[in-house]
This record gives structure tokens, sequence and C-alpha cells, in this order.
């Protein structure tokens, strides 16, 4: 309960900034409604034989596009301000910081998704299914964009709190999200075909974000602020100085002493 | 005596293949304020990251508060404050907010806060300003809410990396005043300054922080607050000369 109260008050939070000045939705929007006027310059014109092929692969580029620029916004809000270090030296539950900005990128993302189906089924007859079949369509986008969110939030965490540049999370975050935007991919194609089988392709994404979900959450607090040495490391390393034999801390020893004669290291 | 609230033994941390801190030892003990000092870039950051849990140190034993702390975990992490040098404030956000958002998550973990008005307006913040968003502010002003935050959580251990930076000269009397405060309610504090003479006012203990190590340190003895003066001189005068050293001010 408590994980979950404090994911709750960042996520109300960061919706408290986003609805002060809408920065990170009207560039989302906008560039989603800039995807859709190029597709459609692109491929209206073709057979709709080829919008069939084309349409997967157009709606879950939306979505890897948006996503970059999602992420990258939301935590460059961090980065700027630094902010993210006062939330890992708070004493909430580092897991908390990854919902609440999984949550808030999840729900950018379902924003443009609602744009961007109905947009390609305006402008491709071959998205008639979309209209068809609301329910299944709004699972597979909640489910694509879910296991696209549940990776890039853990790199775009690790990113902010590092010196990584954003150039980095575009690197690293398309080879990774390839299996998620893959899997929707034919899941919509399933869809787009009125296949039997859409039911198992949407029961395999969910067990996907499950699982990615539970690998990130894991990773989250390592990955930002890295793991404990190993005992043995913390003993010393080859070639350094042995730790000197210590008497337990007497109560009125400090460890630290006048050295202003000794030597500085 | 009390277990001191922070102990490091020999801790290294390095980058890469920079080494930016080597076999650091270091105590603060509850009741005690203790100035660091160094030169930009000999690590001070560094040490404060060590210490809050933000970095996890390549060698050596952190304790905080009695117990070894492979990790800085939430509990220990309820027990301290930092205030880095970059305010971590969320401008779109009013001072109040800021706060309330810390106080509130506090208080999912069963921690209480003090008010955020009671602690902004003891920092000198007029109550207009506490309803207007943090990124109006001046420097100064956000300095002050980043103060507040950290006062507000009664920390026993409070981590300072230059909070006397773009204090005006009533800003610096009242912080000193405020950590004076902090130190009678028993509360370890430790922060790094370049102005020297704030540190000589409220320092217990001053300790110069080069090549990633602490190499020299004094003391003032109860009494002798010239005594003190002088001998942190010198050890003010011993610190590297570096182009970029923005140091304010020096012993006078």
């Amino acid at each position: 309960m408590r994980l979950l109260r404090q994911a709750l008050l960042l996520l109300r939070s960061e919706l408290r900034q986003e609805l002060r000045d809408f920065e990170l939705l009207l560039t989302a929007g906008f560039f989603t409604v800039v995807l859709l006027a190029m597709f459609y310059l692109s491929f209206a014109s073709l057979q709709a034989r080829a919008h069939l092929s084309a349409l997967p692969g157009l709606m879950w580029l939306t979505v890897a596009f948006v996503g970059v620029l999602t992420l990258t916004r939301i935590f460059d809000r961090e980065r700027e301000a630094d902010t993210l270090r006062a939330l890992l030296a708070a004493p909430i539950d580092r897991l908390a910081i990854y919902l609440a900005k999984s949550a808030m990128a999840l729900m950018v993302l379902m924003i443009c998704c609602a744009v961007l189906v109905p947009g390609l089924w305006l402008i491709f007859p071959a998205g008639q299914a979309f209209a068809e079949l609301p329910g299944q369509t709004a699972l597979l986008a909640f489910l694509g964009c879910a296991g696209y969110v549940a990776i890039g939030t853990l790199f775009a965490a690790g990113l902010a709190t590092g010196a990584g540049k954003n150039t980095l999370l575009f690197i690293i975050l398309y080879p990774l999200t390839t299996p998620v935007l893959m899997y929707a991919l034919v899941t919509t194609r399933a869809l787009l075909d009125h296949d039997p089988a859409l039911p198992d392709h949407l029961a395999r994404m969910f067990m996907l974000d499950v699982i990615l979900f539970a690998a990130a959450s894991l990773l989250f607090e390592t990955v930002l602020v890295g793991a404990p040495a190993r005992r043995s490391e913390r003993a010393g390393r080859p070639g350094q100085r042995p730790p000197r034999d210590r008497p337990p801390l007497a109560s009125d020893a400090p460890v630290h002493r006048d050295m202003s004669r000794e030597t500085s290291s | 005596m009390s277990e001191p609230a922070a102990a490091l033994r020999g801790v290294a941390q390095r980058f890469g293949r920079k080494v930016v801190l080597r076999n650091l030892e270091l105590e603060l003990r509850p009741g005690t304020i203790v100035g660091l000092v160094g030169a930009n870039g000999s690590g001070k950051t560094t040490l404060f990251s060590v210490l809050s849990g933000l970095l996890q140190p390549d060698a050596g034993e952190r304790r905080l508060f009695g117990r070894e702390a492979d990790e800085v975990d939430a509990p220990a992490r309820a027990r301290l404050a930092y205030v880095a040098h970059a305010t971590q404030l969320y401008g779109a956000l009013s001072a109040r907010e800021n706060l309330r958002l810390f106080a509130d998550l506090r208080a999912a973990a069963g921690l209480s806060t003090r008010p955020a008005d009671d602690v902004l307006l003891e920092l000198g913040l007029s109550p207009e300003a506490l309803g207007r968003p943090v990124a109006t502010f001046s420097r100064g002003m956000a300095q002050r809410v980043a103060l507040a935050r950290a006062l507000a959580a009664r920390p026993e251990l409070l981590l300072l990396d230059e909070p006397f930076t773009a204090l005006d000269a009533a800003g610096r009397g009242m912080l000193s005043r405020v950590l004076l405060d902090e130190r009678s309610r028993g509360a370890a504090v430790l922060l790094s300054s370049h102005d020297f003479d704030a540190l000589i006012q409220i320092c217990d203990r001053i300790v110069l922080l080069e090549g990633g190590a602490l190499v020299r340190s004094v003391e003032h003895h109860q009494g002798d607050r010239e005594g003190f003066r002088r001998r942190a001189a010198a050890l003010w005068h011993d610190l590297p000369a570096d182009p970029g050293d923005t140091m304010a001010d020096g012993p006078r």
C-alpha cells in the first residue's frame, strides 16, 4: 500500500506539472499529427493491399518515435532541475518513482494512440478493423505501449541520473524495444485480418509485459544508484593498501585525526 | 557517548579510471557541525553522494546511525536530509507544493514532517511567495526552499553542499542560526562551503579534502575561537590554487 500510495503521489505531481503547461501532451500530440499527415501524403495513393501491409508498421513506428520523445521529455524535466536525485535521497520506495514515471509515459502514449488509431482508420480503409473491434484495438494499444514503457522508463531513468546524453536513449531504446514492437506489429496484423488467434496474441503480449515490468522493477534501483560493492572489494582491491586493523570505534575517539604533519595521499 | 550518525572507513570511489575518493575516513557525531573544504573537483559532492546513498562506494565501509549501510535504505534515508548544490526543486510547483510533496511521501511511509508553511516562513520567505512557482524565484529564494524541505524532516544527519551559495548577508545569518539550532537539537551536520567566515562561526571542526582524501583537520576547542580561526586560516591557505576556483571569501 505504501508503494502504491507513493507512486500515486508522484503521479499526481507529474500530472499537476503537466497541466500547468501541457508541454508534454502538446509536443507528443503534435508530433503524432505530423506523422499522420506524412503517412497520408506518402501512402494514401497506394493500393488497399499495400495499406494492409503498411498499417501495423506505421502504427508502431509512431509509438516508437513518440515514446522516445515522451520519455526524453519526462526525464529532461528531472535532469534540468536534478529533482530525480532529491527523490532518490528521500525515504520513499524507489520503485514508486519507476511506477509513477511509467504511468505518466503510458498515459501520454495512450492519448497519442487515441489520435493515431482513428487517424489511421480515416486515412487507410484497411484500418476498418480498428472501428469494428474497438475493445481489442484499445487493449492492443495498451499492451504494446505498456511493454514499450516498461523498458523505456528504466533506461531513460538511468540516463537521467548519469552523464548520458539523450542520444544514448535513442541508441539503447530501439534495439531493446524491438521485440515488444515486433510482437505488437504481428498482433496488429492479426487484428486487421480478423485472425481467430487474436486472443492468444493478446494474451502473449500481456505475459511479455508482465515479464518486462517485473524485470525492470528488479533492476530499477540498481540502474539508478548502482549495486553495493561486494564485501571482498570493500575490504580492498589488490595493490591497494590493506585496511588497518582498527579497534572498534571508541565512543570518544574520532576516526579522523588531525593529520597536519602527515603527507597527503 | 552516542554512536556517530555517520562513519566512513577506507571509502573509495572511482568514475572510470578517475579515482575521486581514496581511503577516506570521516566520522560525524550528533550535536556537531563539521565544515568540509576543498578545491573544485576535490570530491566534495561525491562524498555527499556516498553519505546520502546516491552512490555506492567502490570500497570501504559506510555506517549510518550505528549500522553498516551497504545500501542506504529507506529507514536510514528517513533520518537524513541532503541539500545539494542544485536546489532540486520542481519549477512548475510552488514552494508550498514542493514541500508538501515530500511531506506526503514521508507521511505515506509513516514519517512526520513539520508543516511546510511554518518552515518556509522561518527561513525568511514571505507569505505571498509560498504559492508562487519556484521557477519565478531567485536562486537565493530557491535555496531557502530547498533548505526548508530538508529541515522540515527534522533529520538526525544533515548534509549540505555549499548551502551559503546565493544567500545574501541576512540569509547567511539566518542559515547560521538555523544550523546552530540543529546542532543544539542533536543533529550531526556536514556542510561544504567556500565562505570562511561562516565556517569559522559555526563549525566545531573543519576538514580539508584534497586528492580524494581528508588530509587535514582543525578542531574548535572550547573557548578558543581565535586559535581555531588561525589554524583554519592556515588550512585555508593550503587549498590548492585552481584557476576555476570561485571561492568567495578568504580569511581576513
